[in-house]
């Protein structure tokens, strides 16, 4: 984590509207970076599998029927096979089922697809969540110091005290019977998970963003909008928060793929999404049970969890060094 | 036997691939039994209690009641009747089946540090003591509160009931209010809560809140648990380990058992999945309290050691419950449709397919009195006929309910169930099966003992549907299949078994009477067409009458007890 925070400093330096100039002024910032991403012919790779993931996710309907696969929820005895002592288990991959089938009969590949399309939903809701919250008290910490700060570093020194995953089970289960918690706002199901990942995760985004504020607010055009009456609040949001982005897309790239794995944690730990929804973490949980006859059932969920989430760790890899270069790992 | 059966799959096993390198050759060469050996039972949970007051799970009558304990009547292990165990003969009605008269056997005499004689005084003691609050039996209301005074005695009105005479040490009498049929056909007097317990040394443990007996327990049956010279138990460790050892004070000529082990040890905590594979290719090995392993255990189970796995038919019915005071499933009609939809195969395949159990058609199971009564394999209802389920009959039930399309266009309903495979995997199928009805569900995937303890079984949770319900006999005779289901007197607050609430005066009149049938032939009857009325009502759908799977190593010479569905260790020998 503290690497992260050494590299955001002298990102925000290069890509700020005063530390731009370096290259004489003849590109911006957003170019520099871009000229330097281009060239990251991995990160490229990974930005377009992303791509593609996203794709898929967004027409999963469709791509299930261009594949010719059932939907997802479709339970069907007619792809057991009843072996020669008679007991049913799931079939493999074939022309029929892709990915093979899981022990309802349900067509994997439809179920991984769908699968997906939920991982990315709650991993990018609760990302967006979390980088709001965390960009709000980060601001308001930095920007007012004093007891302001005081407090809100604290609450987040309590927060990280937590032991996660117990945090989360905790809150999760608690949320995930009856009408749910807070007077019924989160509701069992994507709501409870998207709700305690952004509650876990936008502590680091605060302190972040804090760290960089604390630095930007001493710079001379804040001095000049405070010189010239601008209020706090304009501050804030229109002279400091846009020193902020470039780490913060940095930042958010980075803990998507922490989000998808906690999701598929909990999960795994049953108290991710509903039944029949698929989740990529529940088809781990489900398939450790009949990993002897049925392969598949693991290996293809599982496969679609690794390559989602290296996909998101070597953009974000791309993505910081591309922001500073002074970091860059040698190619 | 109480409850639910909770048969269901365990925790994860990535790594379950165990080989014990145990390269030991089996002794003897398959012949017939032999005397002697020590027997090792792997088991999920542990027992519940060692007090035969209190025992009335599965487990506990495998691993204490049967082997320790002398009730007065038993089951030998192929039997479907109650054969006389302390009793001399079977008992002998009089005053129209309200006084029963049993003679005891001479000779069967308790375990150290009590070693006299059992007599009928003990037998009344330990009838006595199911009424206590400090044991806390889970069945004496119900099988022995007929018994003339037993209310009395339960609030403490009086020192005795009154209605159980020991007029000398080998004759007890019982007097009951009215005929009551499962003690006049021995059923209910095989539970262990009428194995004697003596008076004299167990009086001072049932005193208090909570009775210490089960700490100090003494014995009848051929085995004892290790204890020291004050009576003080030290053979079971709970949660980990319970230890059998012969009764010095068992005699051969008094009993039917042989009794061939010298040694019983009972592990608990076992993973089901690595249990199953230890016990398969391990030696002295035979399972405890898990019914059947995972269905890929299963599998495998049966590819490779087939001769080692024994299936027989459990005497026992698994349910989708629907609750009658929940909308919409006050309409027959909404019921009949749910019945309709279920694809009873497909549900079967998610246990281990048409292995693990029959498709069922009513309650009471194929091995039961009254199974041919109350309809046999073949339904007289269109909507439990078709085991693959039927999407248009269902459709057509839903609208002679009232909606028109067809489908249910409803609230959301909930619907509560094991988070576990394999009954979540069955929930899962179950809930697919009503989305096509329209039905939507608010699913809520908990814990087996949670769903029902905390929701199914608590009338004020207002839980529509419990799809992982089961149900299994105490004894031989079908009231234990229907009455504590059923009759509108059984519903209670907290550990309800009446899940769909079913109260209707009428019928709840013929089982009141059909428990006072003296005969096994007329109980079987009226207990056969009870069945098939409920069945018609549709408030709760069996869909599988399970087998029992029980799993020995190779050396092991085993025997299942038809009773209790498990291997019975009193018959089993190492080859």
């Amino acid at each position: 984590m503290t690497g992260a925070v050494d590299f955001l400093h002298e990102a925000a330096e290069d890509a700020g509207p005063t530390g731009g100039g370096l290259d004489l002024g003849v590109r911006s910032p957003f170019q520099l970076f871009w000229r330097r991403l281009r060239t990251d012919r991995v990160a490229l790779v990974a930005a377009g599998f992303i791509v593609f993931l996203v794709l898929v996710a967004v027409f999963a309907p469709q791509v299930v029927d261009l594949a010719g696969a059932r939907p997802p929820n479709a339970p069907s005895k007619r792809y057991f096979t009843l072996g020669k002592v008679g007991v049913p288990s799931p079939t493999g991959p074939s022309s029929k089922n892709l990915f093979g089938v899981d022990p309802l009969g349900r067509d994997l590949f439809s179920r991984v697809v769908y699968g997906l399309r939920i991982s990315l939903e709650i991993a990018l809701l609760a990302t967006g969540l979390s980088v709001l919250i965390g960009l709000v008290v980060g601001l308001f910490a930095g920007y007012y110091r004093g007891w302001v700060d005081t407090a809100l570093s604290r609450l987040v020194d309590i927060l990280l005290a937590f032991p996660v995953l117990l945090l989360a089970l905790g809150i999760a289960s608690a949320c995930s019977l009856g009408n749910g918690c807070v007077g019924g706002l989160i509701k069992p199901g994507l709501s409870v998970v998207v709700a305690v990942i952004a509650l876990i995760n936008w502590t680091f985004i605060a302190r972040i963003v804090r760290g960089q504020v604390l630095s930007v607010r001493e710079r001379e055009f804040v001095e000049a909008a405070r010189s010239i009456g601008a209020s706090n609040l304009r501050i804030m949001f229109r002279e400091i928060l846009p020193n902020l982005v470039a780490p913060l897309i940095v930042y958010t790239t980075l803990i998507i793929p922490q989000n998808i794995l906690l999701e598929a944690a909990l999960s795994y730990l049953g108290v991710g999404v509903r039944p029949p929804d698929p989740s990529l973490g529940k088809m781990l949980a489900d398939a450790t049970d009949v990993f002897d006859t049925a392969w598949w059932y693991m290996a293809f969920p599982g496969a679609a969890l690794l390559l989602m989430v290296l996909a998101f760790n070597l953009l974000g890899d791309g993505l910081q060094d591309a922001l500073n270069p002074r970091s860059a790992r040698p190619r | 036997m109480s409850g639910t059966t909770s048969m269901r799959a365990g925790s994860r096993a990535l790594l379950a691939i165990l080989l014990p390198a145990l390269a030991l050759v089996a002794a003897g060469c398959g012949s017939s039994a032999k005397k002697g050996g020590a027997l090792t039972v792997l088991s999920q949970g542990d027992i519940q209690s060692l007090d035969p007051g209190v025992e009335y799970s599965q487990y506990d009558y495998m691993a204490v009641a049967m082997p320790t304990q002398r009730a007065l009547y038993g089951w030998r292990p192929g039997d479907r009747k109650p054969s006389p165990d302390l009793a001399a003969a079977m008992p002998q009605l009089s005053n129209g089946g309200k006084t029963i008269t049993i003679k005891l056997k001479s000779g069967v005499r308790f375990s150290p540090p009590v070693n006299r004689e059992a007599t009928s005084k003990d037998v009344k003691y330990a009838i006595e003591r199911t009424f206590l609050p400090s044991v806390g039996n889970g069945y004496a209301p119900v099988y022995f509160g007929d018994i003339k005074g037993a209310v009395a005695f339960q609030n403490g009105k009086a020192k005795h009931i009154s209605g159980i005479k020991a007029p000398d040490p080998h004759t007890l009498v019982i007097k009951t209010k009215k005929p009551v049929g499962v003690l006049t056909t021995a059923n209910a007097l095989t539970l262990p809560g009428s194995a004697p317990v003596p008076r004299g040394y167990a009086k001072k443990f049932d005193r208090g809140s909570t009775s210490t007996y089960a700490q100090h327990v003494v014995t009848t049956g051929p085995y004892m648990i290790p204890n020291d010279r004050a009576g003080n138990v030290t053979g079971w460790v709970p949660s980990k380990r319970l230890v059998l050892v012969r009764n010095p004070n068992w005699r051969k000529g008094t009993d039917d058992r042989p009794a061939y082990l010298d040694r019983i040890v009972f592990l608990a905590g076992n993973d089901l999945s690595v249990a199953t594979r230890r016990i398969l290719t391990g030696t002295s090995l035979v399972n405890g309290d898990f019914a059947a392993p995972p269905v890929a255990d299963f599998k495998l189970a049966l590819e490779r050691y087939g001769s080692q796995v024994s299936i027989t038919p459990g005497d026992s019915f698994r349910a989708v419950t629907l609750n009658t005071k929940v909308k919409p499933f006050d309409n027959v009609n909404v019921r009949k449709a749910v019945a309709a939809i279920l694809d009873r195969n497909a549900l079967i395949a998610t246990r281990g397919g048409p292995r693990i159990g029959q498709v069922a058609t009513h309650y009471i199971s194929p091995y039961m009195p009254g199974y041919q009564v109350a309809g046999g394999l073949k339904s007289p209802y269109d909507f439990m006929s078709n085991a693959n389920g039927s999407l248009a009959l269902a459709k057509s039930y839903m609208r002679k309910a009232g909606y028109a399309s067809g489908t249910y266009n409803g609230p959301p309903v909930l619907m509560v169930g094991d988070n576990a495979s394999p009954a979540k995997d069955t929930g899962e199928a179950i809930q697919s099966e009503l989305q096509q009805l329209g039905f939507k569900l608010n699913y809520q995937q908990v814990p087996h003992e949670v769903a029902n303890s905390k929701f199914c079984q608590v009338p004020k949770q207002n839980v529509a549907i419990c799809p992982n319900w089961g149900w299994a006999k105490d004894f031989y005779d079908s009231q234990s299949l229907i009455d504590p289901l059923f009759n509108g007197k059984n519903i209670t607050q907290t550990l309800n078994n009446n899940l769909p609430q079913l109260d209707d005066p009428q019928l709840n009149g013929a089982m009141d009477r059909a428990e006072q049938i003296p005969d096994a032939a007329s109980r079987a009857k009226a207990w056969g067409e009870l069945d098939r009325t409920i069945t018609g009502l549709a408030v709760e759908i069996p869909w599988i009458w399970d087998n029992n799977v029980n799993e020995r190593s190779k050396n092991v010479n085993g025997m299942v007890n038809a009773f209790d569905g498990t291997w019975d260790v009193s018959y089993t020998s190492i080859k």
